[in-house]
């Protein structure tokens, strides 16, 4: 289905003529971004009922591969690629000056674009490269609020992520003289004879580090707070819930097709661990909300490696539970966070002045910590299950770690929602309208998911059986091989 | 392993990993934000080195038809196309890093991380109306958590 | 303490990459899909440089997304180097004095030189080492040394960005025209012509003509702003 490539270029297009557009009219210049963002997610949508449950791909140029690249769409690529544009959408910036409010739209379209390409690409180079365009973008959304501090901060992301890439490239250089190929489906054909041994282990943790810098990754992640703070709190949450999945997408992709090995999984599972103390930990110190949420995200998403760290198919729907969970709530707590932005003494007495919002962010509070019946009990549920089903020691610590961390989340979660609700009020800017009504309607995304949990389950149940079909995924790729690539 | 070809290769390689290294030890010891972007780029250009090197074959050339009768094997060439693209995606991000560093001296005054990292920590906790924290050792304060509001707010 | 952890952990890195170079088979790695494309590719696209084909046809997204890379760049040092309502920023608009004699005539004898260069080296991409990226380069360093000459006179704003905006389209579109035409986005169209030959290779030389114009006209006004 060549159509695949369209959701992918048709951003970059638009991207490329913004400027352009607006030195014809400001309108066109102001309405091409989200018209664009709209088609997109209409078309994947559309490919996704045309599937009809079958996993589809494109041959980008017409090439076969390995020669050429493939977009592969199952469900789970699907679940995320159309999240990208709708979020974007939800979440398209507000103001801006005119000249900087056409680069901003060209940034955000660059990012739908990338990421999308992310989710459906299907080989390692390909992702690389839409990775780093991911990171430009990123660095430009977060540098447009203009401000010193955000500009700095931007270096040091800047920093981070590019040695972060060198490693990557690193880990690619020594995939490709091991196999020959960057095509992930081949890849997971030649994998168990030539990449489990320490030359392998060795290009997954590079590539784990490389890609794990956007996913907020012990020990990658020193960039997470000062730029969520200093960012624009939509930008904040386009990349905490949108682009970090992203990140983790691929890594999921490397675990189930190309090192299906156990001692990568105990990689994923000790980082993550690690990832989930420092930054639950931190944020029960933090003290201003928008670093604290920036904590509690390097916390969720060390929850989420965990999850993946869990082999089978009960770790994918687990990582695939939180994920999502993950997907609805962080930007919200982020839009939330706009207007309160200051230090959390100011925002007592918050819920009787703003009291959509503090019951908003009480609903998702609790869901983070995992209350039930909200969904974020049952995906950390599922994600003990899994950790309980293994036998290492490092599993049982990993469960003593969860439980040991939620008590923290729930005091600093508690604290937080006390606050809300004291007596005195203290004086506090209602917020923003646009951005209560998007965390209006994450809310009752969430609440709505509760009384259809079981269908969702067996949704996610059966898109974990999809992705982890290896065999079914090289089938659908590779039916025709071509004749003198042998492996 | 038995090195047959030589040498040369070898070279090649330890000097690849070299840049790398030096660009590693670099972004680790250095202060000062050019030269952190500086050893960034050392280790981008070590690295590039290092996947050209990952289809280099003995006594190979260029993969590039001449119209002459191809006698000797060609290199392979998907690295050099990848290196390509590595190229132009690191001076892209050099480029960026400089028109922010260009930003952040002319906002702070400096570029030496230390200075910037405290400023900034400042400058984010003016912004949110909180004390900065008084030492990179207890960057909650000495009271880590907030006062309940009955009481007046003292300082941290 | 943190510098020597972060010593360490860089002296530990270049350890493990070196005890692991000794093991890579290089110089013999297995070459399944580069020995591939060495044998189809002047068939399948007429292109007598192979990695240009490499880098167009079988892996042409990826250079979409390079240029998308440097557009991105470009567009966030705009935003970020804008000009803003500081008093410094004012201060530092002075009209520039042009350079001495030497540098104006040298520039003067440059710039057309350089652009005959860069759009030999553009053109011939498919036929020579070299192409559209490493063209448009010299094309930039074309408009950059007479800036440096003479600082008053900037490449006009609206042309470079038309220019980008444009010859970026321009390599999408012709991706487009290949899907709209029935085939894969990006498939190499027009007629392959004889392999050697200025025109041949099909589509090949107008992306990399597209991507030469593109990123010439990105580097020039990154580097315009630089200056300002």
């Amino acid at each position: 289905m060549n159509a695949l490539a369209l959701p992918v270029v048709l951003p970059l297009l638009a991207a490329f003529l913004v400027r352009p557009a607006s030195l014809v009219s400001s309108g066109l210049a102001r309405w091409l971004g989200p018209l664009v963002l709209l088609l997109c997610g209409a078309m994947l949508v559309d490919i996704a009922l045309l599937a009809d449950g079958q996993p589809v791909s494109a041959n980008i140029g017409g090439f076969a591969p390995p020669l050429g690249i493939v977009f592969y769409a199952d469900s789970m690529a699907l679940l995320f690629a159309i999240a990208v544009p709708l979020f974007a959408l939800l979440l398209w910036p507000r103001e801006g000056m005119r000249e900087g409010g056409d680069r901003v739209s060209a940034l955000m379209l660059l990012l739908v674009g990338s990421g999308t390409g992310m989710a459906l690409s299907g080989d390692l180079f390909n992702l690389y490269v839409f990775y780093e365009l991911l990171a430009v973008a990123s660095f430009g959304l977060v540098a447009a609020s203009g401000t010193a501090r955000a500009w700095a901060a931007t270096v040091r992301y800047l920093l981070i992520s590019g040695f972060g890439s060198v490693l990557a490239l690193i880990g690619v250089a020594l995939i490709y003289t091991q196999t020959g190929t960057l095509n992930l489906a081949q890849l997971s054909e030649f994998a168990p004879e030539r990449l489990a041994n320490p030359l392998g282990l060795a290009a997954f943790a590079c590539l784990l580090i490389g890609f794990g810098v956007k996913a907020e990754l012990f020990p990658v992640n020193a960039w997470v707070p000062e730029v969520y703070a200093t960012a624009p709190k939509r930008v904040s949450a386009l990349l905490a819930g949108v682009v970090s999945k992203l990140a983790i997408l691929v890594v999921l992709r490397l675990i189930l097709l190309v090192f299906d090995l156990p001692e990568a999984r105990q990689l994923l599972l000790v980082l993550g661990l690690i990832g989930l103390v420092s930054g639950e930990l931190a944020a029960w110190r933090a003290r201003d909300l928008p670093r604290m949420l920036a904590f509690s995200s390097i916390g969720q998403l060390g929850l989420l490696f965990m999850a993946m760290s869990i082999p089978g198919e009960l770790g994918l729907i687990a990582a695939l539970a939180v994920a999502l969970h993950h997907l609805l709530m962080k930007p919200a707590l982020f839009l939330l966070a706009e207007r309160w932005s200051g230090g959390l003494e100011n925002l007592a007495g918050a819920g009787r002045k703003a009291p959509l919002a503090a019951g908003l962010f009480t609903l998702f509070a609790l869901s983070l910590l995992g209350v039930p019946p909200l969904p974020g009990f049952w995906a950390k549920l599922v994600l003990l299950l899994g950790l309980g089903q293994q036998d290492a020691v490092l599993a049982q610590a990993a469960i003593f770690g969860v439980l040991l961390m939620a008590v923290v989340e729930a005091h600093y979660l508690f604290r937080l929602v006390g606050l809300l609700y004291a007596k005195t009020a203290h004086d506090a800017t209602p917020h923003h309208r646009g951005d209560l009504a998007v965390a209006s309607l994450l809310g009752l995304v969430l609440l709505a998911s509760m009384p259809l949990l079981p269908t969702l389950a067996e949704g996610l149940g059966w898109m974990a059986h999809q992705a982890s079909d290896v065999a079914a995924y090289r089938a659908a790729i590779l039916d025709s091989t071509i004749p003198g690539v042998a492996p | 392993m038995t090195m047959n070809p030589p040498d040369l290769i070898t070279i090649l390689i330890v000097g690849g990993i070299g840049l790398v290294a030096i660009g590693a030890v670099g972004m680790a010891v250095s202060r000062h934000l050019l030269r952190l972007v500086l050893a960034l780029a050392l280790a981008e250009a070590g690295v590039n080195l290092l996947l050209v090197l990952a289809g280099y074959r003995w006594d190979a050339v260029a993969p590039i038809l001449t119209g002459a009768a191809v006698t000797r094997p060609m290199v392979d060439p998907v690295p050099q196309a990848l290196v390509l693209t590595a190229i132009v995606i690191g001076v892209g991000v050099q480029a960026l890093a400089v028109a922010l560093m260009i930003r952040v001296r002319e906002a702070y005054g400096t570029l030496d991380i230390r200075e910037l990292k405290t400023r900034v920590e400042q400058d984010i906790c003016g912004a949110a109306g909180i004390a900065p924290p008084e030492s990179a050792n207890a960057p909650g304060g000495s009271q880590p958590y907030p006062v309940p509001v009955t009481t007046s707010r003292e300082s941290a | 303490m943190h510098k020597l952890a972060s010593l360490l952990f860089a002296m530990g890195l270049a350890a493990l990459l070196i005890g692991l170079a000794t093991q890579l088979p290089l110089g013999m790695t297995p070459m399944g899909v580069g020995q591939a494309i060495l044998e189809r590719a002047p068939g399948e696209t007429g292109s007598a440089n192979i990695v240009t084909s490499v880098v167009l046809a079988y892996r042409g997204i990826d250079t979409l997304g390079e240029l998308a890379i440097l557009f991105a760049a470009a567009t966030v040092a705009g935003l970020v180097l804008a000009p803003s309502i500081h008093a410094e920023s004012q201060a530092r608009t002075k009209p520039r004095d042009d350079a001495g004699l030497v540098l104006r005539a040298g520039s003067d004898l440059l710039f057309p030189l350089l652009l005959a260069v860069g759009f030999y080296i553009v053109l011939h991409g498919h036929l020579t080492p070299g192409g559209g990226f490493q063209g448009g380069v010299v094309l930039a360093a074309a408009f950059f040394v007479s800036f440096l000459a003479r600082p008053a006179r900037q490449p006009s704003h609206v042309g470079v960005v038309l220019i980008e905006a444009l010859a970026g389209a321009a390599f999408i579109g012709i991706g487009l025209a290949a899907l709209l035409g029935g085939g894969a986005f990006l498939q190499p169209l027009l007629d392959q012509g004889t392999l050697g030959q200025l025109v041949s290779a099909g589509s090949l030389p107008l992306l990399y003509l597209a991507v030469g114009l593109k990123v010439g006209a990105e580097l020039s006004g990154l580097l315009a702003h630089l200056a300002e």
